[in-house]
């Protein structure tokens, strides 16, 4: 067993991805309770946002800071654009129907990805990642301390926003009886509108910094997608506090893991087997209901 | 068992003796849950239910239909991209150990007992409301039934035709042998096919007797008809 | 659930397994078929083509594995090309230890991977369509992390079989009496075709039936007596055992295998062309195939790239959810046959014309 020392700089590592992991987590858990959306397709938007990023910055000579606004942007105007085309002749449909329409959009940007820029390697460094400051004997950049800050603070932002505010009230009530919220004259189209733009302004902002943390492949960012999913269906697609709880505890888990020599080439491996046991764990009481669908 | 603060069935003890039986009661009166208690979709918080002398509620629901427990529902529930013939083997095919030639037998008689006359291999999704009651009926009489539960099987079907289904379910206990009881809003079709009926309000056995004893039941008009006036008003519980 | 609903107007042939006029003719539509690909075929196509029509054949299988789940059972797996690298694997292992007859090792990774593909389905069974889907996932996943880390067998020692070599790796073994791609490819066509009278026999009878029921209402299939737990299960080995196979013949063709054949992205391009295919008929499994091998291929050949395809698996994806749901195999003769009537009818309406004015 490595001693503590080895393991304090993944300590770092690992908040920083797994603040991100919440991140998509609590963008995807919004749309899905505000939707009935499971946007599989997250990572594919945030990976191409961070390489139209990379394309401006590196071929167009922009200006770092209007390309990562771009790359954000890109993410809210795509996912809208999904969400309002695809949205409602979907609505009626069942949640996984609805998700693997989604996955349709991820392929679309995988092909059109893997067309544009082919697999080669790329690399996005953030100038927030060459700054860096030492918390004991550990050295911590900026981008880590923003993937856990952003983590932490848009999910108590989105916390008590749902709360507090007019739009985040319907999104709730959204979440819990469609119908009957539009009967009470919320309008949906909007809600629904405003969720989508918000989650994929989220993905935008993930996918720059998973760029970062993790490196710049459309595949690997676009399949990241899972071990933040992972964090949301250990919350259950429901609460946003557990989804911050557990991205955050995906990420020291798998981080954690690279120093143990057995496991260390399986810690990849932490995202998937924490949501499976955790969803085994929590439908044990799993039954059949007359609708024929079991919860 | 509780929904939403209403309790569907409390204390309730009826018994069913045989032939067929009706279960009325106003909407919400615990009809379809009690149907649920039997076939097993929901389980009772306490309570026993025999059945010619076995535990049904020890049985795993699909058990329960081997064992010769039979149903249809309110909603429509045939299979639609099966045939006629699919359709009503899927019921035997599980509950019976009889051999293949058998079931073809038992699968085209129970089609004829119901008075189905389209091509048993038609897919049931060409056909119309009408075949389609018909074909569940079927469904819940082939083989060897020992209890059937017909929820509301007339329900939207023209006057005609609920007289073809009810001459259909009177022939049930003596043709198949089986208890048969049946749930329905239609009094005409209730007191045609069921020698004996029991009132359910809101979860209570209100009455029971031979049917025109009970339809005459003073308690029965109240609580059942009273409710019929104003059926059609939301009804707040 | 169900992905789409099925479609209500003209019908796919009888469920009860007996054979009437239409089967019978075809059944003799499928022997010559078949025979034209097993004897006429190979001396056509360039050794290029031959291994191209192999895949075809092997990734039919694995499409007709999760078109059975998908459209007989409604239920969704996102991780069907990580069981098709369980099936290679085993078969590789397998076959590197023992000198077992082909076909007996080609039977043994299918039915470990039909246990260790049921052993996935049954925790997974007790949640609804979404986490099932989502389970699948994660596992598809998983399994990719343990295949990067462990690599495929090659002829190396211990459980893993796997040894680090710069270059001159032992291939696979091929069946003895079909070691040239030729040989291979009749071989796996009639492998892939014993899968496919396997799905067959199944959905005509009590399972099909019991699927069927379990697909449109659990309620129902219930209170017919259906064991739900029991038949899903059923459908889940049944697709794994299948997959096993199509990834034991796999691992022969290619004889070398490395983890980028089984790239995660693969099973959403596998449900894209299952869909496409048409998930309701078992012709639309050998449409998924040809989508998902031969024209990639015809792509690469004409070069055009290939990432075009992903585009067009991603369209067809969210077209065949909005409007098609029954896929290619139920659209495509339909469209043949409303072309064919309005030419038939052009035609007839053209002749009278000419005749008056000659």
């Amino acid at each position: 067993m490595p001693s503590w020392d080895e393991f304090q700089p993944f300590i770092v590592t690992g908040l920083a991805l797994g603040g991100v992991y919440a991140l998509s987590g609590v963008g995807m858990v919004v749309l899905y309770r505000t939707t009935g959306v499971l946007n599989l397709a997250f990572g594919a938007v945030g990976a191409m946002g961070a390489l139209i990023a990379w394309q401006l910055i590196n071929e167009s000579g922009w200006g770092e800071y209007p390309a990562y606004l771009v790359c954000i942007l890109f993410g809210g105007v795509v996912t809208l654009a999904y969400g309002v085309a695809f949205g409602p002749p979907l609505a009626g449909r069942d949640p996984l129907v609805k998700a693997t329409a989604t996955l349709g959009l991820a392929l679309i940007l995988l092909g059109a990805m893997s067309w544009i820029w082919s697999d080669k390697a790329r690399s996005m460094i953030l100038p927030t990642s060459t700054e860096n400051f030492e918390v004991g004997d550990v050295l911590v950049n900026y981008t880590q301390v923003i993937g856990v800050a952003f983590g932490i603070g848009v999910t108590l932002f989105t916390v008590a926003f749902l709360k507090f505010t007019k739009l985040g009230t319907a999104m709730r009530g959204l979440a819990n009886d469609r119908e009957i919220t539009a009967t009470l004259g919320v309008p949906v189209r909007w809600v629904e509108a405003s969720a989508w733009l918000v989650s994929g302004l989220l993905s935008g902002v993930s996918g720059l910094l998973l760029s970062n943390l993790v490196g710049l492949d459309a595949a690997t960012l676009t399949f990241l997608v899972i071990s933040s999913l992972a964090a949301a269906l250990i919350a259950r697609l429901q609460s946003l506090v557990v989804t911050l709880i557990a991205g955050l505890v995906v990420g020291l888990v798998s981080a954690m893991a690279t120093p143990i020599e057995s496991i260390s080439e399986y810690r990849n491996m932490a995202p998937f087997v924490l949501a499976t046991v955790a969803l085994l764990f929590l439908s044990r009481k799993g039954r059949i209901s007359l609708s024929g669908r079991s919860v | 068992m509780r929904f939403g603060g209403v309790t569907p069935l409390d204390a309730m003890s009826v018994t069913f003796e045989s032939g067929t039986c009706g279960l009325i009661g106003p909407n919400g009166a615990g009809k379809t849950t009690f149907f649920n208690v039997l076939s097993g979709f929901v389980e009772p918080a306490s309570g026993a239910v025999v059945a010619f002398g076995d535990d049904l509620l020890a049985m795993p629901h699909y058990k329960r239909a081997r064992w010769g427990l039979r149903r249809t529902f309110q909603t429509e529930q045939a299979i639609e991209e099966l045939s006629v013939a699919g359709n009503v083997a899927l019921a035997h095919e599980h509950s019976s150990r009889s051999d293949r030639a058998e079931r073809q037998r038992d699968v085209l008689g129970a089609i004829e007992f119901v008075g189905l006359d389209v091509d048993p291999e038609v897919k049931v999704g060409t056909l119309g409301a009408r075949e389609r009651r018909l074909v569940e009926v079927a469904r819940a009489v082939v083989g060897k039934p020992r209890l059937v539960l017909l929820d509301e099987p007339a329900a939207g079907l023209p006057g005609e035709e609920t007289e073809h289904l009810g001459r259909v379910i009177q022939r049930i206990p003596e043709h198949m042998g089986a208890l048969v009881i049946l749930v329905d809003h239609d009094m005409s079709l209730v007191s045609a096919c069921c020698d004996t009926t029991a009132v359910l309000d809101f979860g209570r056995l209100i009455a029971s007797g031979p049917t025109a004893e009970v339809l005459r039941n003073k308690d029965v008009m109240r609580a059942y008809l009273g409710t019929e006036e104003v059926e059609g008003t939301e009804r707040v519980a | 659930m169900t992905v789409a609903e099925a479609p209500t107007a003209p019908k796919r042939p009888s469920p009860l397994a007996r054979l009437d006029a239409g089967d019978r003719k075809r059944a003799v539509v499928i022997v010559v078929l078949l025979a034209f690909v097993l004897l006429a075929l190979p001396g056509w196509m360039s050794a290029y083509w031959t291994d191209v029509a192999t895949q075809v054949a092997i990734y039919s299988v694995v499409a007709l594995g999760l078109g059975l789940l998908m459209g007989r059972v409604g239920l969704v797996s996102l991780g069907q090309i990580a069981v098709l690298a369980l099936g290679a694997w085993t078969f590789a292992r397998l076959s590197f230890a023992s000198g077992m007859p082909f076909p007996i090792v080609l039977l043994l990774s299918g039915l470990i991977t039909m246990v260790l593909g049921t052993l996935v389905g049954l925790p997974a069974l007790r949640m609804s369509g979404l986490y099932l889907a989502l389970i699948t996932l994660m596992l598809a996943g998983a399994i990719a992390v343990v295949l990067t880390a462990t690599n495929f067998p090659n002829g190396g020692g211990g459980f893993l079989g796997h040894i680090e070599r710069d270059f001159g790796n032992d291939s696979v073994r091929r069946p003895a009496i079909a070691l040239t791609d030729s040989a291979y490819f009749r071989y796996t066509v009639i492998a892939c075709v014993l899968m496919f009278l396997l799905a067959l026999v199944h959905v005509r009878a009590k399972p099909g039936r019991a699927w069927a029921a379990i697909r449109q209402s659990e309620p129902a299939a219930l209170a017919a007596g259906v064991n739900i737990t029991l038949y899903k299960l059923w459908a889940f080995a049944l697709a794994s055992f299948m997959t096993g196979i199509a990834g034991g013949l796999m691992a022969a063709d290619v004889g070398q295998l490395f983890t980028f054949q089984f790239a995660t992205s693969q099973n959403i391009e596998l449900l894209a062309v299952v869909l496409i295919g048409g998930i309701y008929s078992l012709w639309g499994a050998i449409v998924a195939g040809v989508f998902f091998k031969l024209i990639p291929a015809l792509l690469d050949n004409w070069g055009l790239p290939a990432d075009l395809l992903t585009i067009l698996f991603g369209v067809g994806i969210l077209q065949v959810l909005l409007t098609a749901p029954a896929g290619l195999a139920y659209q495509f003769p339909r469209d043949m046959k409303r072309l064919g009537g309005l030419l038939v009818g052009l035609f007839r309406r053209a002749a009278p014309a000419g005749e008056r004015t000659s």
